[in-house]
Formats: C-alpha cells, structure tokens, sequence
C-alpha cells in the first residue's frame, strides 16, 4: 500500500466532487473515480480493507439498480453503515468514485457493508479488485449488443471470474437457467431465490427469449411454464440441470394497483406475507433477491418485510408524479425484456385514455444499436389500442420509434413525432385524460426526469393514496 | 390486382428461435404488414432446425444471423437441405440473407485461425474472419429495378466478405459494408438479396420491401403492379440516418 499515492488520489477525487456539485455540472459520478485511479491505481483494493463487514455486488442485465437499493435499505434500516455507488455509476470508475466519496481521509469512519451494482462486463475487473463475500446475480438478457458482442460471452466472463473467487456466497435467480447455473458451474454455496407458478404464468416462449439451451450439455431445455422470457420452470431432458429449489420463494404473487404482494415461503416451510410498492412481476424478483441477501446477512425476517415495504422506487423505476392530479409514470427502458415488462404494465393499467411518450437515444449508454426495438412486442398495444389517446415519439431515433410503432399496428393518426423533449413532454401532459406513461432509454431519462419534475410533482406518499387499477 | 383471386405469398422465416439477435423478425413483420395493406394475403411458415420444408412451395424465404452456436447449428442443419436450396434459387425464389445468412450462402469462411468452415456453396463469394468487429450506422447505394435509392442499417460483423463474379447490393456511401475495403455492401444474384445491415431493414428501406414483394408475386403469378402506399414515416426514420451519415 502507498498511503501518500492513496491520500492524494482520496483528496483530488474530494476536490473534484466539490468542484463539480459547486459548478452544478451533473452528479459528477464518474470522473472523480477515474481520475482518482489514474493517481492510484490500488484505490479499490485498499480502501475495501477498511469495510468492516464485508462487500456485496449485484450483477446481472435488468433490476441491478433496484436490488442494489433494496440491499441498502435493509442493511441501513438495521442500523448498518452502508456505502453505495450512485445508479448507472456501474463500471470501475463509477465504483472507485463511490469509495472516494464514502471513505474520510484518515480512516475513521469506516462502512459495516459497501453495497455496489457492477455492469456485467466490469464485473471480473472489480470483483477481482473488492474480493465480494456476496454476489447477487439478477438474470441475464441481450443488453446493448454493439457494446458486448454477445450474451454467452457475457455470461462467460462473470462465471470465470467466481470460480477464482473462494468463500464468495451467491444468491441466485433460480428461475432464469442462465444464472441457476452458476450453482454448480462455480462450485460456490449459493441460494436461490424465485417466484412460485400462479395464474399469471404462460405455457409459451415469447419471442425474445434467450438461451434455449442446457448450458451443461446444450440440449434444448423443457419447460412446465414461464414467468417471463426465459424465466420458469425449466428441466434438461438430458443432464440433472434443472429449476433449484428455490431457498426464498414469492408464492401468489399478486398485484393491486401499484403493491406487488406474495407470500414468501422458506425452504424449512415458513411462511412470511411481503409488499412492495412497486409494479410488476420483475419487481418481485428484485425484492425477493434482497430479501435473501439480507437473511444471509442475519436480519430477521419480519424486519426485512417491514423494510421492503417502504421502499422508494429510484428514478426511472416505474416512478410516480402527479400533474394536477393526473398521475403520470416513468420508466426507463434499455432492452426487449424490460421494455416487454413495461408495457405489460401499460397494458394493464391504461385507463380509458391514456397518453403515451416514448423517448429513444442512441448514444453510448443506450446502445448504438436500436435494432432491438423490433424484438419488443408493441403488438400488445395494437389490441387495446383504443384505450391509447395518443404515441408521442420523442429523441435522437423518434422517427424509427414511430415506424415501429406503424408496423406494430398503431394506427398512424395516434402516432406523432417531436424531437424536443420539453415539446414531448407537455404534449404527453396536456391532455384531457387519465393518465401519462414516459418511457426513456438511458440518456433520454435524464433530460425528460428533469422537464417532467418541472411540471409535476414526485408523488412521495404513493403507498396510502394509491388507487385501485380498474 | 389479378382479375377473380386473391394473391397469396407463403413467407418462410428461417430458424426463428435459433436466430431471435438483432431484431431480425422486423423484416417479416414488414413484408407481411405491406402485403396486407395491399390484400394481398401471406402466410408466415417458421422453419426450424431439423424441420422439413419445401423451398420450391415458398415465395419468400428470410435467412438471419446468430452467434457463433447458433450459426453452427443453422449451418449443419442448412448443409442438409441445399441442394433443394440451390435448386429453388435457380428457379428465382427469393431470398434475404443478412450477416450470418449471407455469409453461409458462399463458399467458405475463413476463420482468424485458418480454420476453413465451408458454406452452401450457392454463392460466388466469400468470407474471412478478421481482428475487430465492424460495428455502426451504415449508408448504401442501391439499384434495384431501375430505382436508385439510399438505403440505412446497422451492421455489426467480424467477417470480411468479397464477391468473386456477382453484383454487391449497392455502394457503401458510410460506414464498411462487406469488408472495409472495396466500398462494396451485400450480394446479389438471381432473386436473391444479401447484406450485413441487420435488424430492421425491410422496415425502414420500403423500396426495398416492395422489389421483394414484387419478385415474388411476379415469380408466382406475373409481372404486377404495386399500389403505392404512404411511406412517410418509412422515409423520414432512414432520413434522419442519412442527414447524420452523409449529410442529405
Ligand atoms: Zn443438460
């Protein structure tokens, strides 16, 4: 350790993110880790020896963000000292910033526990520097191809990294085959979180499922039902490989208004009613993915429940803003899986009128490639679309937006394109009817967050004044 | 159109659950969507691998990409049915090959190894495996039954292909087409169109989509004129990628 290379690159970063909050350029998440690892390139490694109970990473394509602040809320709600790395902030630098920001110079005021969400293709980087005793994997789904490759290679390069990583614990989504595996491919002590079957559950693939292949002998797995994409019960007909028992189950599930609730059953048979409120199956799996970190990390179980329940969707999260009254949604949408997800819920929530504003960029962090908007399914919005008062396309790719949305059946007189976010957005608010729905990729986010809270308010209290979807 | 029936076009989707990358299905959303909108009635038969199906009964076949595992099965599987391939295409079927699709209709690809993985063999052309991923937003020239049109995609390949005696699809005017050097993008022969712009090409290329759909009723039934549709929406989606690459 080089304690004078360590306190500059610690005092610099310091600097930086008061220089940065003070000039009110952006969040300044990034770029103090990065300059701060150009001075020292160990930071990570020696400032993780100061966490006192250990590190926890959650890692996967969809709901890192969600689980990862689920985890910390548990942990703080238990009276832990809790480091985090800010959303998005996911790669090296994001997490070395994190550190720089947490950590105070001398050393004194150390973290129980550092909670981090680690993009999968950083992850054997920063795992290899943090030495996790915990590592949470979500599911894996096509995510910004141009930037990757390819998904197997992903998968790959998480898995080789655990089966270096001795005494690591894994919480494993039981019911996505690609990340089950990791089981008995790493030969780590893992447990297994999943949702139950319930009404909900469908008999057939959609289309955008991935892997369809045992990963142990690559014959096409069977399947008794999905949850969603490749998530379900599943069993090789050839090999052992199968659904695990999951350790930590969501049991009927099911969800009223905007609370997602089950009963969680235990492996020794327990039972323990969970609410969250927020929308949606594939929030379920993040909450049941906290909850088993946190049983693993000693809460009790009541209190985790009590926890979860309070919990705040961070931006972008299904967030919840109220414009005069009207209720309007935000989502951020990043690849088919998720954007499926999100329409689901549209679908089932449009009222009788119902403005719709979809804004897609195609920077870095959205993905180059737009492609797999055709692999979404906005077919779905072509059934019930009389409930839709209008599609108001929105960003740098709202043209293609529009076109997909034609050949997906909407008829084109509900269809209309406006580039400027600020013009989207009171378009989408103007209106007299029910309801609003914002779906953003990552870098139209932002910008439509910032123009949406100028005109609406957060809802803070959604939990009691949630009403119930007809 | 035709005096008394209805035409209809039998569109056959290769490997759909083998090759489901890249929003591929948009190209059959889009020649089945044009089709109604001019009744003409198509029926959509998936293939997938170990399935029989009769090329000769087909008017429209789409072959995609994967990844690597995916190629290798569609390849092994495709192996067994190219003779009934070859002999359909000489019969003018028509046919979209993109990336993969396309590289496997040639004649071998050469791997940065030097392995020699061998094609269908179908195709006077191709392929060498290179270093790095030729990844972006592309511009391309194309003359298609007379109409001179840019088209746009997305092409995403570590594959360097070169054309022996055949036609490219069209002229590279931005990004590097089939291989980064001779400014050539895709392949054509007979009815059959090749090239590396994935994804949503039919959709945003409707001249395109309509050549196709053309061939194949004219290979079907005769020479017949199609109902122009309003393609605003078409135009102003590859519109916006041609004021970005090319500046018009
Ligand atoms: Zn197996």
């Amino acid at each position: 350790m080089n304690k004078f290379r360590l306190l500059l690159a610690l005092v610099t970063a310091k600097i930086l993110f008061f220089t940065i909050r003070f000039l009110g350029k952006g969040k300044g998440s990034s770029l103090p880790g990065s300059i701060a690892l150009k001075i020292y390139p160990h930071l990570i490694r020696d400032l993780k020896s100061r966490i006192k109970l250990g590190v926890i990473m959650v890692t996967g394509t969809n709901g890192k963000t969600t689980t990862n602040n689920m985890i910390a809320r548990v942990l703080e709600g238990s009276g832990q000292k809790v480091l985090i790395n800010r959303e998005g902030a996911n790669l090296i630098t994001g997490i070395a910033s994190a550190f720089a920001r947490e950590m105070d110079i001398m050393g004194r005021r150390s973290p129980d526990y550092a909670c981090l969400e680690v993009d999968e293709a950083a992850f054997p980087g920063v795992s290899a520097q943090v030495q996790p005793r915990y590592v949470v994997i979500t599911n894996f789904f096509r995510d910004q191809l141009d930037r990757y490759g390819e998904l197997d290679r992903t998968v790959s390069l998480v898995l080789n990294s655990l089966k270096e990583m001795e005494g690591a614990r894994l919480i494993l989504n039981a019911d996505d085959p690609l990340v089950a595996q990791f089981g008995r491919g790493t030969g780590l002590q893992s447990i297994f979180y999943g949702v139950g079957e319930h009404e909900g559950v469908s008999h057939r693939g959609s289309a955008a499922r991935e892997a369809k292949f045992c990963p142990f002998c690559g014959r096409e797995l069977a399947y008794r039902y999905y949850q969603y994409s490749q998530l379900g019960s599943y069993r090789c007909p050839e090999c052992s490989f199968s659904r695990p028992e999951p350790d930590v189950e969501g049991t009927t599930p099911r969800a009223d208004g905007a609370v997602t609730s089950c009963q969680v059953r235990f492996r020794q048979g327990s039972m323990m009613p969970l609410s969250i409120p927020v929308y949606g199956i594939y929030n379920l799996y993040n909450a049941l993915a906290a909850y088993s970190a946190a049983l693993l990390l000693d809460v009790d179980p009541r209190r985790i429940a009590d926890l979860l329940q309070g919990y705040r969707p961070a931006t972008g999260r299904m967030e919840r803003f109220n414009c005069n009254g009207k209720p309007v949604f935000l989502n951020l949408v990043k690849n088919p899986t998720g954007f499926n997800e999100a329409l689901g819920v549209l679908v089932r929530i449009a009222g009788r009128q119902t403005d719709v504003l979809i804004a897609i960029n195609d920077n870095d962090a959205d993905g180059k490639d737009i492609s797999w908007l055709w692999d979404v399914d906005f077919e779905m919005l072509s059934d019930c679309q009389e409930n839709f008062r209008q599609f108001v396309c929105s960003g740098q790719r709202a043209e293609e937006m529009a076109l997909r949305l034609k050949y997906a059946g909407i008829t084109e007189s509900r269809l209309t394109v406006v580039g400027d976010f600020k013009e989207a957005v009171k378009r989408v608010l103007g209106g007299q009817t029910d309801k609003s729905y914002v779906l953003a990729t990552y870098t139209a986010l932002w910008p439509v967050e910032r123009i949406l809270s100028g005109y609406a308010e957060r809802d803070q209290t959604q939990t009691d004044r949630l009403p119930h979807v007809s | 159109m035709l005096r008394g029936i209805r035409p209809k076009l039998t569109v056959c989707h290769m490997y759909p659950d083998l090759l489901n990358l890249y929003g591929d299905r948009g190209n059959i959303i889009a020649f089945t969507r044009r089709c109604q909108w001019r009744d003409i009635h198509v029926e959509v038969q998936q293939v997938n691998i170990g399935e029989k199906v009769s090329f000769e009964q087909m008017d429209f076949v789409f072959l995609g990409g994967g990844s690597d595992r995916e190629q290798n099965l569609m390849a092994a599987d495709l192996m067994e049915k190219s003779g009934y391939l070859r002999e359909a295409i000489e019969g003018n079927l028509v046919v979209l090959a993109i990336c993969g699709g396309y590289q496997l209709l040639g004649k071998y690809y050469r791997t940065i190894t030097g392995e020699v993985i061998p094609g269908l063999n179908i195709l006077d052309l191709y392929t060498e495996g290179g270093q790095t991923r030729l990844i972006g937003n592309v511009a391309v020239e194309v003359d298609l039954g007379g109409v001179r049109q840019k088209v746009t995609g997305f092409e995403n390949h570590s594959g360097r292909t070169y054309l022996g005696n055949l036609e490219p699809l069209g002229s590279v005017l931005a990004g590097q087409g089939n291989n980064g050097e001779d400014k050539k993008e895709g392949a054509r022969y007979r009815n059959v169109l090749c090239t590396y712009l994935h994804g949503p090409f039919l959709p945003k290329n409707p001249f395109v989509t309509d050549y196709l759909i053309s061939c194949s009723l004219k290979r079907r039934y005769r020479d017949i004129l199609l109902e122009p549709l309003d393609d605003s929406i078409e135009n102003s989606a590859n519109q916006v990628m041609l004021n970005r690459l090319i500046g018009s």
